[in-house]
Formats: structure tokens, C-alpha cells, sequence
């Protein structure tokens, strides 16, 4: 009785000493966690490598990141990057740390920034990138590669038969793929372009479906018209049977260069000059049926060099993808 | 009959029977269970063990139309009045029918109001009909009263229970309040159950006494049997 | 005896509030506009071909992915996940607290110029769409878990500021007033007489933004932060609507851990179980206390984040870097113009989505509030499913909404608008229900005991008390929708969203710094509209 009377005259409080103890022990915990995260890798910022080594670390072995965007079935690939991450490591004798990306413009910026020393990119990103970081270079492509098409496809309500020209697809609800992909985007805009069709004239202004699977899906809908996807991607979801049957092929375009993994300065200074070189030299040494092949679609890697992106990087300036 | 609330009892061994015409005065000290006994006569409140009739049936038996039927009958005066502050007084009136109003008239009402005249008969009985479309949260605590009492006027319950229906008025608001519900009574054939901290109050408008001391009822009497002194007795035996 | 009652007063006319039905009025005309913006009321809009489509989507909910491999990607990305939330959602709450006093009215007092001032600096953090401060600081810091951390913390930093800031405003000013006048000091007078009636609102504010937090910390993941939002994001592009279901499933177990803390918090804040006699704290908030600074600990630590990035040369180096691109903002005349169309489309998308969410709200608040007492297993029932898919109707976040109504609509304004309606409604009516939770039940037991059927008892008991807070909610949530619409820009509904993502693409600073500009604009805009009408509300 006395004590209470003591608190509520606003005598001496005790605080529970739980509490106290429980406020400093919080207050300790993440100052322990500070100083722990000093000596640990971010489950975000460099993926588990091979070796378990990291980006940073001063070992022995130097070290490199690399990142993809592939076009199909990017989840197969960013889920299985452990594959290819272990055998170029083993190849090379370097750490390879494979980052999660999946935006382009941030795989970009990130190849400039120096964030990312190895991309597999496409035919305009790869331009783009190679633009806004000096000293970057092209070193290898897929056999497919060299010779790359895009596929119009229409719903079969538009009654179009296939054909050559284009122009019929003007009046059409149109969907292009992602902003910055070349064959979903900036070569089927130059091919309607040559045709005279204005690739941004569409009925309600063209659609961005954000993917080749997504343009397959519109235009089976009937949302849009007509699209315009990948090749590769189109046989391989004609040959697996996931096609609507609404959708047809309307036209394939003419050849073009595309996708490419591009090396950046960075690590070049870090790795030496010959970096380059034995990239070229692992990837055109891959045996058939190897498992990195397969996960990106191809028979074999080639070797390229910048001015096979001459003609992308023309088309990107005339349609304003690069300035 | 019994009431517990958790673990306490409210309200024990209370056995009492209001007949026609009667006006009963509940009172006792703050906690004695008055508002619970107000609660148990008008079914929001059930009997942990016992049963409560009122106007002949049972509360706790009846479901959907038939409870509502019932309960349209018996008119409350809550003590926090319990009435909607965003609503303009004549919707807090009209509340009083909503028992007898479609959905569809009584959404309608919302925005142009039904049946303003007898809203008004109401409203000016209390002193109030030059604020009928006046926000019920702009009002004066006892002017929120007399339209909780308003409410009541345009139900015409048979039944009637307040608690501390006058809690917030003069003297002669509060005769004139007590008057109304009386007439009430008297008009609808039925009884008042009103729980009041005024004694004085009590005898002069009451017919019957009911002192309520922890939960047990200490004083069961009619009001013409007793004095002040009686009723003080009340509020002292504290134990 | 002879009662004395005032005498006979003429009755007055049922006047109603001008300001009231101006706003209205107003309101209903804009929705109108922008219905006929976006050709609801002219031509055809909907795509019945694409139903089928559609139906992939929604029957792949009942059959998610659940093989093995891929629930160990979803396990370890709902870490990375709680991570970011956590973090972010800590940072938020800091700099609101930080914030709020920076720009409450308590403390500038009669000083306006000084508080519209810092209201408006807010304004430029909290006009920007997390998902853009994401692609903005993946320039700066690269591949660094800040990004993630400071997308989230930033805007959601200023909008805590701002809301922490009226909540302690709004506090009645009689404790505090009463102290100071007997010579406290301002901060303690603060502390005794403010904090005590605001602790409630502020605490289940920073639990909310926690949820928020959660679904930002996917939106980023589909810009490459990782995280669930990673994942759905690859399964969205090859369009595995299995896999992506599984995701939002993990993603919806998040908010609820989340819903359910913060109800349980503030459930005790108000009803505490404190022995009157002793001075005890009750071991459940303080339990509460101690989870949460392990989980930011545990965060800090897990995603390894370091402060020396932060002022590391290289971020200076890019700071420089993309400040030399963004400036001087593109003002041409064309672009101009573009860019004011995109901004009216913006405005319509994002009317047509409140208007929509509103509605929704309203209808499904009261089926949704879990009701206190005793009720129906039935209604119980109906109200779990309702509540469980306004949860989901949120979990899915805009971007496939927009893809999956494009299914059955034709290409423009409206899908983009419908995607963020009905997100907005999940979150509103989470909103409405807790606010209509929150009321008090009396009035209506009232009704009840008077014998009012179900439907007057809330007509008159529920809807007059509930009407205010619901279109606070919308009306904040308004400005909310205006930044999202960025999420749904693409897929031809247009906008800012759109023509951001266009200039981005092209790496065309100069235009994006003109885009965010505009957003920003629009942002204070409406939320001026918004504080103007809340205030004819009240």
C-alpha cells in the first residue's frame, strides 16, 4: 500500500528492469548486426558463386559478375544461373558471381556503373550500353545470332493470309514486345518502316506487351490485332504446342544481328588485357549439347565484334532509341 | 435471474415484474447494475441463468422479424444516448420508426426527410423543434437528451426505459421530460422502467421504488410507502 | 404545476452545405469526363474474345506452382522480401518521426509560410512512385541493397512524415494547452500532453505502412531488387500464371502476418491489460518492441547492408554523372505538349480507379469489418472470404492486373484504370473495414434495440459516421493512385507512366527529369484538391 502510494505521489518510479534490459539488448543487437554485415555478402547484390567467394573479396582468383536478360524463359535461366556461373568459374579460373536483373534500362545502367562486368544483352541494349561505356566490347554471339528474325503474327479474325507485305497491318490494333528489344520492337519497326507503314501509327498508338510470351497472349485475345515476337521464341512455342490457335504467322523479316554478351573496361583493368580473348575463346569452345548452350537456346557461341551492330545502331538513332 | 460479465456478477437473484401502468424507479449507487437491468428489459442483454419476459415473450427466443417486432415496442433512453452525431436532428427522430419504415423509405428519408410534422410535434414537446435540421454533434449534451426523448415520442413504445434520462437538465426541463415519458406510459398501456440518481425524482414521478445495491435489489417499494430518508438509506449501505 | 417551455420558434428550412454539394457535383463531373476520356461512354470496350486468356490467369489460382524446387526459390525470396520491408518500412517510420515534426502545424504555430514551405518540400520525395526512386538509385548506388532499402524509405519517409504530422495536429489541443499553461516546457507539454492521444493512430500508421512496405518491396523486385517481386516478375514475362499465383499466395501470407500484427498492437494499445496497483508493462507490446528491432537487426544484417556506399566516390561519381544528363529538363514544345496530354490521361486513369475502389469500398466495408460480439457462422464466413480477397485483389500487383484486363478489354485508358482500381480496392477496402471496425457500435445497437431492420440500422447507424473517414481514405488514396499509375502506364493505357517508361528506355535524362517534374506537379495538385475537399467533409 505504502508503495503505491509512493508512485502515485510521483515518488521514485522503478521501471521494470525487463524492459531495460530487453530496449539495451535490442539496442546491442543491431549494433552487432552493423558491425556483422560488414563481413557479409548481400543476398541481393552478388548471388551465390560458385566457390562461394565474392566480388570484394582479396582472394587469390580475380573475380567477375555477370547478368542476363534472355528473351525466353528468362525464369529457367535466372534460376539455373548456378550452371553457368560454375562453368565459366571453372573454365576461366576466376570467381563468378551471376547478379539478378531484369530490366534492361537497369542492366544498362548497371553495365555502366561498373556493377556488371559481363551481359548477355540485346542487339540495341547492347548498343546502348556499349554507347554510354567507353572501351566496352562485343565478344561472342550465338550461332543464331548472325542471322536473327522476328515473326508478324496476326489474330485469325483479321482473315490475313500470309505474306510479304506489310502494309496490311497498318489498320491493325498492334502490339510491339519490350520497349528496348530489338527483335520484338526496334527491327520489326524499321522492316514496317521500309514498307512504308509508320511503326507509331497505329490505330490508339502501338502496344508495349512487356514480353514475347505477352504478345503471343494479346494477339490471341484479340486485344491487339497483330504483334510482333522473337522467331526463336515463336518456333519454340509453335513446336511445343502453347500457341492459341487464333494466332498465325503473318511474315518473318529479314536477317539481322542481335544478341551478344558484351565485356565492360572494367574488368578488362581489373583482369588484364587478354580478358577479352579467353571470354571469346570459352565460349566458342563450348562442346555441343554443353549445358550453358542449352540454357541459352543455341548449337554454339561465334565470335562478333562492334561493327556487326553498326546497321542497330543507325536504325535505334533514326527512331529515336539512341541519341 | 442472473447477469455475469466475465467473471462478475453483475445483477444476482433479482426476481421482478413491472405490471401495466406502473412507472418503476431504479435506484441506487454508480455500479449497482441499474443500466444492466434497463439492458436486460430491452433484450440487449441476456440472463446467464433465468429468464426475462417482456410484454409477454421472451427476448432470448425470438430471432429476425418477431424480435424486431418486439423490440418496437419497447423504447429505450440510453444513458450515452447513443445517438449518430453526423445525422441531423429529424434523422435521429425518425430513427424512432425505423421498426415500421421500408429500407427503401428509410434510405429515401436520408435525403429528403419523411414525416417532418410529427418530428416537429416531438421536437417541440421538448423544447427543441428550431433545431430539427441542425447536426445532432452540434447539440449541447442536454439538448442531445431531449432528442434522445424526442425519439421516443415518435416511437410510442408501450414499454419504457430510461436511464438517467435527465441527467443533463434544469429542473424544469427534467419534470417536463419525466411528464412526457409518463404520458407515454399512460397512452401506450404499458409501464416505464426508469433508473434515476434523483430520490426526489423518484417519488415524485414514480409509482414504485427499486434500490439496487451491488447487483442485489436492497428496496422493493411503492412510492407513496416511502420518504427521502427511506431512499437515502440506499445509497449508504454500502458495504 | 405549469412548465415554462420556450416560445413557438418559426422551423427552420432544411438547409443543405453548399460546400458539400459543390464538391459533389464537382466530383461527379470529373468521374463523368473521365469515363468519357477513356470511350466507356462511346464505342466498344470490351474484348470478349479474350476471355479465355483471362481464364488461364484466373484458374490458375486454384492450381498454383508447388513443386519443390521452385518453393525453395519463393522461401528464400520471401527473405529477401521481409528484408527490404522491414528496413524500409524502419527508415520510413524514422524519418516521418523526424519529419512530422518538421512539418507539423504544432510546431510553426501561426507561422503558414514557413509550414506550406516544408509541406511543399515533402511534396517532391512523395510525388515519385517507389518503383521510379528504385530505377533513379540503381543509377546512383549500382547493385546495392540501399536501393531497395532507400526506394522504400524515402517516399514512404514523406508521406509518414506528412501523416504523423496531422495526426498529432488533429490531437485536441486541451492536455497540451493546459500544460503549457502552467509553465511546462514545449517539449515535455509535447510528450505528456500529444503523444499519449496520437500513440494509437501512430502506431497502427507505421503497421500499415509495414504491409505497404511488403507489397512496394515485390514492385521492386519486378525492377530487379530481387525478392518475391523478382520472381513474379519472371514468371509474369513468360507468363506462368502458376508460379506467379504461387507467388502472390507467399506475398498475401506476408500482409497477413503483417494485418494481423499490427491489429493484435493495436488492439492491446487500446484495450491494455494493466494492473491498476503496479506499474507493469504489458509483456505483450513488449515482446512486440523486441521482435521488431530483431527483425530490422536481422534485415540489416542479412541484406549486408553498409552506410560507406552510401558516401562511397563512386556514388558521387554517378551522382555527378546523372545529374549532368538530367539537366536541363527537355522543353520543347512538342514534348511539352505530349507530356499534357499524358498528364490528363494520368488524371482520368487515376479518377476512374478512386471512383471505382470507392465504390467498391463502401459496399464491401460492411461485410468485411469483422464484427465484435457474437454473429452467424455464416456471416463470419462471408466476412473471412471477403476480406481474404480484397487481400489478394492487392497482393497482385498493377502491372498484371493491367496484362490480365487487357485480356478483356480493348487497348486505352480504361485497363490501365481498372488494373489500379481494383488494387486500390483491395487496399480501401482494407481501409473502410477497419474503419468501420473502428466506430462506435452503440448507435447502432441502438437502432437495433428499437427494432430497426439490419439494413436501416446501418443506413442510420453505420453509413452516416463511416461516410467521413471512407472518403478521407479515397481522397488520400487519390493521390496514391496518380503516383501508381506509373505501374500501369505501359500496354498502350498511357500516361505519364507510359511516356516515362519510353524516355527511359531511350536513356533520355533531359525528358525524364521534364516527366518527374510533371508527376511531382500533378502529385501536389491533387493533393491539395484532396486536403481542400477533405476539409469540406469534416
Amino acid at each position: 500500500m505504502s508503495r503505491r502510494r509512493a508512485v502515485r505521489s510521483g515518488g521514485p518510479l522503478e521501471l521494470p528492469s525487463t524492459t531495460r534490459r530487453g530496449f539495451l539488448g535490442g539496442g546491442a543487437a543491431v549494433l552487432a548486426a552493423a558491425l556483422a554485415a560488414c563481413g557479409r555478402t548481400s543476398p541481393v547484390s552478388s548471388s551465390v558463386s560458385s566457390s562461394g567467394g565474392t566480388a570484394s573479396s582479396p582472394g587469390a582468383r580475380g573475380s567477375l559478375s555477370i547478368g542476363a536478360i534472355p528473351d525466353q524463359d528468362p525464369q529457367v535461366l535466372q534460376r539455373l544461373y548456378g550452371t553457368v556461373a560454375d562453368s565459366m568459374s571453372t573454365a576461366l579460373d576466376l570467381d563468378v558471381a551471376y547478379q539478378p536483373v531484369t530490366d534492361y534500362g537497369a542492366a544498362v545502367s548497371l553495365f555502366r556503373t561498373g556493377d556488371l562486368d559481363l551481359v548477355w544483352f540485346g542487339g540495341l541494349t547492347g548498343v546502348q550500353a556499349r554507347l554510354q561505356t567507353p572501351g566496352a566490347e562485343p565478344i561472342a554471339q550465338r550461332d543464331i545470332d548472325a542471322d536473327f528474325h522476328s515473326v508478324f503474327v496476326v489474330n485469325t479474325a483479321t482473315g490475313l493470309a500470309p505474306s510479304d507485305d506489310l502494309t496490311p497491318l497498318a489498320p491493325l490494333r498492334f502490339s510491339y514486345g519490350s520497349e528496348t528489344s530489338t527483335s520484338g520492337r526496334l527491327m520489326p519497326a524499321w522492316f514496317l518502316q521500309q514498307q512504308g507503314v509508320d511503326p507509331q501509327g497505329f490505330p490508339g498508338g502501338p502496344g508495349f506487351s512487356g514480353s514475347h510470351d505477352a504478345t503471343l497472349a494479346l494477339v490471341a485475345a484479340g486485344t491487339y490485332q497483330a504483334g510482333v515476337l522473337n522467331e526463336q521464341v515463336w518456333t519454340s512455342r509453335a513446336a511445343d504446342g502453347s500457341v492459341d490457335p487464333a494466332v498465325v504467322r503473318y511474315a518473318r523479316t529479314p536477317g539481322y544481328h542481335d544478341y551478344h554478351w558484351l565485356l565492360g573496361p572494367g574488368a578488362t583493368d581489373r583482369l588484364g588485357e587478354d580478358l577479352g580473348d579467353r571470354l571469346t575463346g570459352y565460349f566458342t569452345g563450348l562442346p555441343a549439347g554443353n549445358d550453358v548452350l542449352e540454357l541459352f537456346g543455341a548449337a554454339s557461341f561465334v565470335a562478333t565484334e562492334a561493327g556487326n551492330y553498326d546497321q542497330i545502331e543507325e536504325i535505334g538513332r533514326q527512331l529515336g532509341l539512341v541519341s | 435471474m442472473e447477469v455475469r460479465f466475465g467473471g462478475a456478477a453483475a445483477l444476482t437473484g433479482i426476481d421482478l415484474t413491472v405490471a401495466a401502468g406502473e412507472r418503476v424507479a431504479v435506484i441506487g449507487p454508480s455500479g449497482a447494475g441499474k443500466s444492466t437491468l434497463l439492458a436486460l428489459a430491452n433484450g440487449s442483454v441476456a440472463p446467464t441463468a433465468g429468464t426475462v419476459q417482456v410484454l409477454g415473450a421472451v427476448p432470448a427466443a425470438l430471432r429476425g422479424r418477431a424480435l424486431r417486432q418486439l423490440r418496437s415496442r419497447v423504447g429505450t433512453v440510453h444513458q450515452h444516448l447513443e445517438l449518430v452525431g453526423q445525422l441531423r436532428v429529424v434523422h435521429n427522430v425518425n430513427a424512432g420508426r425505423l421498426s415500421s419504415w421500408s429500407a427503401g423509405r428509410a434510405a429515401w428519408s436520408l435525403l429528403r426527410p419523411q414525416g417532418v410534422p410529427e418530428v416537429l410535434d416531438a421536437l417541440g414537446a421538448v423544447g427543441l423543434a428550431d433545431r430539427v435540421f441542425e447536426r445532432t454533434d452540434r447539440l449541447s449534451g442536454g439538448q442531445r437528451q431531449r432528442v434522445a426523448v424526442a425519439r421516443l415520442l415518435v416511437q410510442r413504445p408501450e414499454l419504457v426505459l430510461a436511464d438517467e434520462p435527465a441527467s443533463a437538465l434544469d429542473p424544469v426541463l427534467t419534470d417536463r421530460v419525466l411528464e412526457l415519458l409518463a404520458g407515454l406510459v399512460t397512452e401506450g398501456g404499458g409501464g416505464m422502467v426508469a433508473s434515476l440518481h434523483d430520490p426526489a425524482l423518484a417519488l415524485r414521478h414514480c409509482t414504485r421504488v427499486v434500490g439496487l445495491v451491488a447487483g442485489r435489489v436492497v428496496l422493493d417499494a411503492p412510492a407513496s410507502a416511502l420518504t427521502l430518508a427511506d431512499l437515502a438509506g440506499v445509497y449508504g449501505a454500502r458495504r | 404545476m405549469t412548465t415554462v417551455l420556450p416560445a413557438p420558434v418559426a422551423v427552420p428550412a432544411l438547409q443543405r452545405v453548399r460546400a458539400r454539394w459543390a464538391w459533389g457535383l464537382g466530383a461527379v463531373a470529373v468521374l463523368a469526363w473521365s469515363l468519357v476520356g477513356a470511350k466507356l461512354l462511346s464505342g466498344n470496350v470490351v474484348n470478349p474474345a479474350g476471355s479465355a486468356q483471362f481464364g488461364r490467369f484466373a484458374s490458375a489460382a486454384l492450381s498454383p506452382a508447388l513443386d519443390r524446387p521452385f518453393l525453395g526459390v519463393l522461401a528464400s525470396s520471401v527473405l529477401i522480401t521481409v528484408a527490404y520491408a522491414a528496413l524500409g518500412a524502419a527508415l520510413a517510420v524514422a524519418l516521418g518521426a523526424l519529419g512530422a515534426v518538421a512539418v507539423a502545424r504544432t510546431t510553426w504555430g501561426r507561422r503558414r509560410l514557413g509550414w506550406a514551405l516544408s509541406r511543399g518540400v515533402l511534396a517532391v520525395p512523395r510525388g515519385l512512385h517507389e518503383a521510379v526512386w528504385g530505377l533513379l538509385l540503381v543509377n546512383l548506388l549500382g547493385l546495392d541493397p540501399w536501393v531497395g532499402v532507400l526506394a522504400i524509405g524515402i517516399p514512404y519517409g514523406a508521406v509518414t512524415a506528412k501523416v504523423f504530422a496531422d495526426l498529432v495536429d488533429e490531437v485536441p489541443r486541451g492536455g497540451q494547452e493546459a500544460l503549457l499553461a502552467t509553465g511546462v516546457g514545449r517539449l515535455p507539454a509535447a510528450l505528456y500532453g500529444l503523444l499519449p492521444p496520437a500513440s494509437g493512430g501512430l502506431l497502427a500508421y507505421s503497421f500499415y505502412r509495414l504491409e505497404c512496405a511488403i507489397r512496394s518491396a515485390v514492385v521492386l523486385g519486378l525492377i530487379g531488387a530481387g525478392g518475391l517481386g523478382y520472381q513474379l516478375s519472371l514468371s509474369f514475362s513468360a507468363l506462368r500464371w502458376d508460379e506467379v499465383w504461387s507467388a502472390v499466395y507467399a506475398l498475401s501470407a506476408l500482409c497477413v502476418l503483417a494485418v494481423v500484427a499490427g491489429r493484435a498492437v493495436r488492439r492491446r494499445l487500446a484495450a491494455p491489460r494493466s494492473s491498476a496497483d503496479r506499474l507493469r508493462r504489458d509483456p505483450a507490446l513488449t515482446a512486440a518492441v523486441l521482435v521488431t528491432l530483431a527483425g530490422v537487426a536481422w534485415s540489416w544484417w542479412y541484406l549486408a547492408v553498409s552506410p560507406a556506399t552510401l558516401v562511397s566516390d563512386r556514388t558521387g561519381q554517378q551522382l555527378a554523372y546523372v545529374l549532368r544528363a538530367a539537366w536541363p529538363p527537355d522543353t520543347d514544345g512538342p514534348f511539352l505538349r505530349e507530356v499534357g496530354t499524358a498528364a490528363v490521361d494520368t488524371v482520368q486513369m487515376s479518377v476512374i480507379a478512386i471512383a471505382l475502389a470507392t465504390v467498391g469500398a463502401v459496399l464491401l466495408a460492411g461485410v468485411a469489418a469483422s464484427p465484435a460480439g457474437r454473429v452467424s457462422l455464416p456471416r463470419r464466413l462471408a466476412g473471412i472470404a471477403v476480406r481474404l480477397a480484397l487481400l489478394v485483389l492487392r497482393a497482385v500487383p498493377p502491372p498484371v492486373w493491367a496484362l490480365v484486363l487487357l485480356f478483356v478489354l480493348l487497348p486505352g485508358v480504361l485497363p490501365g484504370a481498372l488494373a489500379l482500381g481494383v488494387y486500390t480496392l483491395g487496399v480501401l477496402g482494407r481501409l473502410a473495414a477497419e474503419a468501420t471496425e473502428e466506430l462506435d457500435p452503440r448507435p447502432r445497437d441502438a437502432l437495433a434495440a428499437l427494432g430497426a431492420r439490419p439494413v436501416a440500422g446501418w443506413l442510420y447507424g453505420v453509413l452516416p459516421a463511416a461516410t467521413g473517414p471512407v472518403l478521407a481514405f479515397a481522397l488520400y488514396r487519390w493521390e496514391v493512385a496518380i503516383r501508381d499509375t506509373v505501374l500501369v502506364g505501359l500496354l498502350g493505357a498511357g500516361g505519364l507512366g507510359a511516356l516515362l517508361a519510353s524516355r527511359l528506355a531511350r536513356f533520355d535524362w533531359g525528358a525524364v527529369t521534364t516527366v518527374l517534374v510533371a508527376l511531382v506537379l500533378l502529385t501536389v495538385a491533387v493533393d491539395l484538391v484532396s486536403a481542400r475537399a477533405r476539409a469540406a467533409l469534416r
